[in-house]
């Protein structure tokens, strides 16, 4: 006997009425909540975010030179243990190291474990100052008794690399919100009023549009690296290379946009708006542009991880951000060192982090493209 | 009232192609000449197949397809537009009086509105209403005559089915109390058994706001029922037009006989075909000269590839636009024209 | 009359996000050669899925009944087509032994091949034989279905076509393998009335010619009256009235069907009102309890007709009908 056939109506009223008056973006999230990659996607996605933005309580020292540990540079991570030879310590705990240079050792400058000296983890322990949101603080989430902890090691000048990492994500992140921000604002401009008319004005812009998306990122770049004056503080560079990024990337974004444009503002509701008179405003702030905004939410949360990447590669080779503004390819400036392939392993640990980012972000955004067109499957 | 409410002379909607890149570019004659008035409080229907052009006729009287020549007097008693010429200001007072309901109930209602949303942009958009309040009242009122319930107003389009989303986009048409509605094949997408809850909703609405109806539609049988005079379209050119009566009872075209031959009985016993037509129907970028329908038409002569016909006068609103109808009545047809079915006109 | 399909407790459910829908539900009805069998229904009826279950068409998310049966009676003995597994073993039922045709005749054909290529494929995939002699047996059907110059309309693209002209070369391409069954999926719905008048024609024609089979799914009762010689009248996916053409339009027994009649606008009698058929199709996945027709059904007996599905009732010679009403009649007659 057929099971289906006797239970009666599958779905009671209730659930029935919120899919009912669902709007867009519950559906959205309601499909995607289906799929298991993405939500571990978004959830290790939310975890970096955070993470980035509460950096400065977060990490234990200031990433810049201000905060460097002269006393262990080039330093391996430093794992906090609970138990050696000397017993069991509640509290996790880290050894001392002594710099000290002799004749023994050619005076050159070198680093001593001392296994005796312990120093013990502290929590919300008060250190370098910050400002967050405007405020002071000088609170952080952990530190030492003595001396300085650093997880992830130091690089050649002390700078913990675990502190440098967390900002450097929350850098990054913001580079590639501003771009991604002024790239969908020019698409949705260009792409809109390219897609909505047609005809002549159509065809310049997508001339115009194709022209911009042929010019080569790098020479650009080193171009305009040329032209950046030295007097231009950190954070003016950072806007400057934020803003050139979104100015190249719009391209791609207008192209979707106007094809969605061209093929929509034939179908029958809109003709249904002209025929009452509705202005082309109207027509695009309210038909046309909820009709895509699910599919641009997908662009734009692609074109995340591209921003992401295209700033590290400049930075990485100079053209971008530089200290102390922080970011994974300032931090990844010093690598092409023999020496540090060799020793200093853990100079790559970001590098993790990153991978983890930007594979979090293509989850997202895939799992979102599928989850995006709730409307595909009521015709008939 | 004698006025029509609106009345096409001579109307034509012709639409250039992008050509072959030598010689001169095609035109799709979608509305050629066309003399159609539609009387006040009529239901009044327009029947065709592909090509016949119904269609873009409709869009045009809405100022929703370019009007190549000829002009649509529009006239309510209260106003009077020459629809073709109107400028901004006054084609929003048009845009108040008329308007469509469209085939697709599917692509017709913004998937991203709410059904309130929905119903309520007309007012919004031509400011017909004042306050929210006005609004909320007026679409209760409309989606109560079209039998909406109250409580869907909060949901979505994707929520309803297809008679239910034709009775929306009802509603939204008729929200701003216009006098004319073009019904674009508005009950061609819905099952048989919903399509009639649509006509006799579209009936009882005429009759209780007084409205005039334009009904489109390529099915004769619903035509026949709902309609009170009906005016058949081949290739953008009037054939024939009568009381709906009158033109089932006596069809005086060879078009309109075959066409209603040609609508399946639903007696199985009646499976005789008077005429069957031969071949396809012509493209519109290339119309037969002289009468359009003489490729296809059993009695076709010599002139009738030479002549066009101009409508004549069979009796009191029967019209007729045929070189032989004199002759032909109740004829039998001469040798009927054996056509290739690739639609190349024989020598 | 040699019997040549014969399905049993048809059952078929999707799998889908929402849930497990039934798409078709108990459907039983046989089939002679030459017989053309009228399949009524609208949205949601199931007519479609429950052809395509005939050819192993259905999507990979379709979920059969273990005590589906349909068993095709061939030169070769029956065969039950549920047991074809193989693409290969498939082939059988796909275009070879039953054929299909569709409702958007555009959509059929491959755009990029000319209609002879896609015509010699079809033969050359149940067949063997040289593409000399298909192409000979291509454009003997492209002229038996009445297309003019056949040869030169053998070499030229879908698009090139008409309407009319594309239906009965997808007509031509289906019998090119000599069918048993011919499945047409509304194959005139998209057409103008006129042409649509033409293709009947040539179908009925076929079927004298060719001695096959048609099961002929639409929602138009006017086609069905002039081609079919049975009608079987679907709705929500279950059979609920089945009979001879003449039997079913003069003596509907099932209140859908009766709905259907009286809801049609019928030219030889322009007075009377269209009684559309009260209430919407319920969605599938809220099918009703008993009879499926309940919640719309004007004689509905509360306490039966929502508990318990309605068994068949033998009416006339061959007339069915699964209502509790009809039983009741027929009882007390």
């Amino acid at each position: 006997m057929n099971a289906a056939a006797a239970r009666g109506p599958a779905i009671d009223q209730k659930r029935k009425e919120a899919y009912f008056t669902a709007s867009q973006g519950q559906l959205i999230w309601a499909r995607f909540k289906q799929q298991k990659a993405a939500m571990a996607g978004a959830l290790v996605l939310a975890t970096l975010i955070l993470s980035g933005f509460f950096a400065p309580f977060l990490t234990p020292y200031d990433p810049t030179i201000a905060g460097r540990d002269k006393s262990y540079q080039n330093g391996a991570p430093q794992i906090p243990k609970f138990w050696d030879e000397n017993g069991f310590s509640a509290r996790p705990f880290i050894y001392s190291y002594e710099r000290s240079r002799s004749i023994a050792t050619n005076f050159r400058w070198v680093t001593q474990v001392r296994r005796d000296q312990r120093r013990y983890l502290s929590f919300l322990p008060e250190g370098d100052s910050y400002t967050f949101l405007g405020m002071k603080f000088n609170h952080h989430l952990f530190g030492v008794n003595r001396g300085q902890i650093h997880l992830f090691g130091t690089d050649s000048t002390g700078k913990d690399i675990f502190s440098r990492n967390f900002h450097a994500i929350n850098t990054s992140l913001a580079v590639g919100t501003i771009g991604v921000l002024i790239a969908f604002v020019m698409a949705l401009i260009i792409g809109g009023v390219s897609g909505f008319y047609g005809g002549w004005i159509d065809s310049i812009l997508q001339m115009i549009t194709d022209a911009i998306r042929t010019v080569p990122a790098i020479p650009l770049f080193m171009a305009l690296a040329a032209f950046i004056p030295d007097v231009w503080s950190a954070e003016m560079r950072f806007f400057f290379i934020s803003t050139i990024l979104g100015l190249i990337g719009w391209p791609t974004l207008a192209r979707r946009v106007r094809t969605h444009l061209l093929t929509e503002r034939n179908q029958e509701y809109v003709l249904a708006a002209r025929l009452c008179g509705a202005s082309p405003g109207h027509i695009i702030r309210r038909h046309l542009l909820p009709s895509f905004t699910s599919y641009i939410i997908v662009d734009l949360v692609i074109s995340f991880p591209y921003m992401v990447l295209s700033e590290t590669a400049l930075s990485f080779i100079g053209l971008g951000l530089k200290d102390p503004v922080n970011s994974l390819g300032v931090m990844l400036q010093n690598v092409t060192d023999a020496d540090v392939l060799l020793n200093y392993q853990w100079y790559f640990i970001p590098v993790i982090f990153f991978i983890t980012l930007v594979l979090a972000f293509v989850f997202v955004g895939d799992g979102l493209r599928d989850a995006a067109d709730p409307y595909s499957e009521t015709r008939k | 009232m004698d006025t029509p409410l609106i009345a096409a002379r001579d109307l034509s909607v012709h639409y250039p192609l992008r050509g072959a890149l030598f010689g001169p570019r095609p035109v799709v004659r979608a509305v050629d000449a066309v003399n159609i008035s539609v009387p006040r409080g009529s239901f009044f229907g327009l029947v065709g197949e592909s090509g016949s052009g119904k269609t873009t006729f409709g869009r045009a009287l809405l100022r929703a397809a370019p009007i190549s020549a000829g002009d649509i007097i529009y006239d309510d008693g209260e106003v009077r537009y020459q629809v073709e010429r109107l400028g901004s200001r006054d084609l929003k007072g048009y845009r108040s009086r008329a308007q469509m309901i469209f085939q697709d109930p599917y692509a017709a209602l913004s998937p991203r509105m709410t059904v309130r949303d929905i119903i309520a942009e007309p007012l919004e958009v031509m400011g017909l209403t004042r306050t929210r309040e006005e609004t909320d009242e007026r679409v209760r009122d409309i989606a109560a005559r079209c039998r909406l319930n109250l409580e869907h107003l909060r949901r979505f389009p994707h929520a309803f089915s297809g008679g239910q989303r034709q009775r929306i986009s009802i509603a939204r048409a008729l929200v701003s109390r216009p006098r004319f509605v073009v019904a674009d094949e508005a009950v061609a997408a819905l099952d048989v058994s919903i399509q009639a809850d649509v006509l006799n909703l579209l009936r009882s609405l005429q009759q209780e706001m007084g409205l005039t109806f334009l009904f489109i539609s390529h099915d004769l049988s619903v035509v026949a029922h709902t309609c009170d005079h009906v005016t058949v379209l081949y290739l953008g050119r009037v054939m024939e037009s009568a009381p709906t009566r009158e033109l089932f009872a006596a069809p005086r075209h060879p078009y309109t006989r075959a066409l209603l031959s040609a609508i399946p009985s639903l007696d199985p016993d009646d499976r005789g075909n008077a005429q069957m037509l031969e071949g396809e129907i012509p493209s519109p970028t290339d119309p037969p000269s002289g009468c359009k329908f003489h490729t296809r038409c059993p009695h076709a002569e010599a002139r009738c590839r030479r002549e066009e016909p101009a409508l004549s006068q069979v009796a009191g609103a029967h019209e007729v636009a045929c070189l032989r109808w004199r002759e032909l009545d109740g004829a039998v047809p001469v040798a009927p024209v054996r056509q290739p079915a690739d639609g190349t006109t024989p020598t | 009359m040699t019997r040549l399909l014969e399905v049993d407790n048809l059952t078929l459910q999707f799998d889908t996000d929402e849930g497990r829908i039934t798409a078709v539900e108990k459907m039983s009805y046989s089939l002679d050669a030459s017989q053309v069998m009228g399949l009524v229904g609208e949205s949601g009826s199931g007519k479609l899925v429950s052809a395509k279950s005939l050819m192993q068409l259905n999507a990979r998310n379709a979920v059969y009944d273990p005590q589906t049966r349909i068993i095709l009676h061939l030169d070769g003995g029956p065969v039950d087509v549920m047991t074809l597994k193989s693409a290969h073993d498939q082939k059988l039922v796909r275009g070879g032994a039953i054929s299909m045709i569709f409702q958007e005749p555009m959509a059929s054909f491959a755009p990029a091949l000319t209609i002879g290529d896609q015509m010699v494929e079809q033969l050359r995939l149940h067949a063997e034989m040289s593409p000399a002699r298909a192409r000979e047996i291509s454009i003997e059907m492209l002229d038996r279905v009445g297309i003019s110059v056949p040869a030169k309309r053998f070499s030229q693209y879908a698009f090139e076509l008409s309407g009319g002209m594309r239906q009965r070369a997808m007509i031509a391409m289906a019998l090119s393998t000599r069918p048993k069954l011919l499945i047409a999926d509304e194959p005139t719905t998209a057409l103008d009335v006129t042409i649509q008048a033409q293709v009947l024609a040539l179908m009925k024609d076929l079927v004298a010619d060719f001695g096959m089979a048609i099961i002929f799914i639409t929602h138009d009762l006017g086609v069905i009256a002039q081609t079919a010689d049975t009608v079987a009248v679907m709705y929500l996916g279950r059979l609920v009235e089945q009979g001879p053409v003449r039997e079913l339009i003069h003596n509907p027994a099932h209140p859908y069907t009766r709905g259907l009649l009286a809801a049609l606008p019928n030219l030889h009698d322009l007075d009377s009102e269209l009684v559309p058929v009260a209430g919407d199709i319920p969605s599938p996945l809220e099918r009703p309890r008993g009879c499926v027709f309940h919640t719309r059904c004007p004689v509905a007996r509360a306490g039966q007709c929502d508990r318990v599905v309605p068994p068949f009732t033998q009416l006339a010679s061959g007339h069915r009908v699964s209502c509790h009403l009809a039983s009741s009649e027929a009882v007390n007659t």
